[in-house]
């Protein structure tokens, strides 16, 4: 037996409904607002590949997140605060996939307009990931999950990755899903 | 993010990146990337839409498990709006009038200092 499809035609696409220039957006705003010397972003010509390696429903998956620990003595994070440096935080953490963590991410630059950050799930889905691991999706998750810096020099940069990835081997987590807010 | 992702994919640690930001993350070069085409900071999906949250990561985890190579993309089929006007409002300078801008510099100024005396720390 075959079937198809009913004849529909396809809906175009309104000419700028493309990815945002968010690089281009950001550097004409800085520029616009007096500021010199635009940040660059990273770039490279090569990048690394590993395959993975165990079916995940039997692999170890490691959650890391941009997000930040609600701090009480660091004025408001939101929902829907503004810009907020005093929430953010230079060294890497770690807590429990066990736990329900308050995390925040008034200390990053997210849409102010459109993106209320009401809801924790749709910046840190440990929530959907042990969903994952309850229907047997994912193998487990590894007993912590990590918090990155969001730092602009490259120098410390480095140093948070190194620890990022010797606490990722110490979780033994056979992949990882990363997710910026 | 992306050179968290770059440092673990280098050390054997395979990865996927769940994100918003298409041109940064591409321009920097990542192994594999689930784009959401919704405003910064819903990077797993819609609020309080547990359906769009769970095809969100179930993408990124199928990404996980199948990208031939690095630099792979997949783009979510799920859209932000019917329209896409919203696409405009990020950093949208055209709104702003000179006066607003002052005032815009004049908080990030304060914002940068704030920034700066936490990097040092106490």
């Amino acid at each position: 037996m075959t079937t198809s499809a009913p004849e529909t035609k396809p809906a175009a696409a309104a000419e700028d409904d493309v990815p945002i220039a968010y690089m281009q957006r950001t550097r004409d705003y800085y520029l616009a607002l007096g500021y010199g010397n635009p940040y660059r972003w990273a770039h490279f010509v090569d990048v690394p590949f590993t395959p993975l390696r165990a079916p995940l429903d039997r692999a170890r998956v490691a959650l890391i997140t941009t997000a930040a620990p609600f701090q009480p003595d660091a004025g408001d994070q939101g929902p829907g605060a503004p810009y907020n440096a005093r929430a953010k935080f230079y060294k890497v953490y770690s807590d429990s996939t066990d736990a329900t963590p308050d995390l925040r991410i008034s200390h990053v630059g997210y849409d102010r307009k459109h993106t209320t950050a009401e809801d924790i799930n749709t910046y840190f889905p440990l929530q959907r990931m042990r969903e994952a691991v309850a229907a047997g999706r994912i193998g487990a998750l590894t007993p912590r999950f990590h918090g990155a810096p969001t730092n602009r020099s490259f120098r410390e940069t480095e140093g948070d990755l190194d620890e990022l990835l010797r606490r990722c081997q110490e979780d033994r987590a056979a992949a990882a899903v990363l997710v910026p807010s | 993010m992306s050179l968290a992702a770059r440092t673990l994919e280098a050390h054997g640690i395979p990865t996927v990146i769940m994100g918003c930001a298409k041109d940064i993350v591409e321009h920097c070069g990542v192994p594999r990337f689930l784009w959401s085409d919704f405003p910064l900071g819903n990077s797993a999906g819609r609020p309080f839409d547990v359906p769009s949250q769970a095809q969100t990561l179930e993408l990124a985890l199928r990404l996980l498990e199948s990208a031939p190579a690095a630099r792979t993309t997949v783009q979510s089929g799920q859209r932000w709006s019917a329209d896409a006007s919203w696409k405009r409002d990020y950093n949208d300078l055209s709104k702003l009038t000179p006066e607003a801008i002052a005032q815009r510099r004049k908080e990030f100024d304060v914002v940068k200092a704030i920034a700066q005396a936490k990097r040092k720390g106490p």
